[in-house]
């Protein structure tokens, strides 16, 4: 399949690697397939419409943040990234994570309702 | 929209399968409970729409990427 995606440019890839989200997103209940493109040199992953390619959200493992947030068995966790030009203005919704289980190719979001986990927290200090 | 008058501990069905209880009820708050199934999303509706918002957001800022990011590391929790 090829999509032509606003921000990276045409992409062609196995349909396989097509990721269902059978509720959509939050917001965006209607987008039901994605793909999730990470390039090497990149921080962030890309999770992509495929029915809407103009639309696409920012991830990261939120591993990198979190050894203890609450999991899914078999499900990995993301949270989406509200980018900036200023890293230190960078934020990541740690309220409503993004789980994927890359094997079974599916996907959903959920709101977790935790004051430990606020939908705008701050990526990067200085180290 | 539909109202419908409850009591403590009476219940509401919604399509056979969404059970909602009124748990408690104080001068201007109530408890209510859920039963439902597991891929029925329950949630206040203002977290809702702050994530709703957040996503975008995300969506908007997508070209924002940070060039430097030297002397930062993750704010680890």
């Amino acid at each position: 399949m090829k999509v032509k995606f606003e921000h990276i440019g045409e992409i062609e890839f196995d349909d396989d690697l097509i990721l269902t989200f059978e509720n959509g997103l939050i917001g965006f209940e209607n987008l039901k397939k994605f793909v999730l493109i990470k390039t090497e040199e990149d921080l962030f992953y890309w999770l992509n419409s495929i029915e809407r390619p103009e639309f696409c959200f920012p991830l990261i493992g939120i591993r990198v943040i979190d050894e203890n947030y609450p999991f899914e068995e078999n499900f990995e966790a993301f949270a989406v990234v509200i980018l900036n030009k200023d890293p230190l203005k960078i934020t990541t919704n740690l309220a409503a994570p993004i789980f994927i289980n890359q094997d079974c190719k599916i996907g959903f979001q959920k709101i977790l309702d935790n004051e430990k986990y606020p939908v705008d927290y701050k990526l990067f200090v200085e180290s | 929209m539909l109202i419908l008058t409850r009591k403590l501990n009476e219940e509401i069905v919604i399509d056979g399968e969404i059970t909602i209880k009124i748990i408690s009820i104080s001068e201007n708050q109530v408890k209510l409970g859920f039963d439902a199934p597991k891929n029925i999303e329950i949630n206040r509706k203002e977290v809702f729409e702050k994530v709703k918002e957040s996503l975008m957001k995300a969506a908007e800022m997508k070209k924002e990427i940070p060039q430097n990011l030297k002397g930062l590391k993750p704010n680890k929790i």
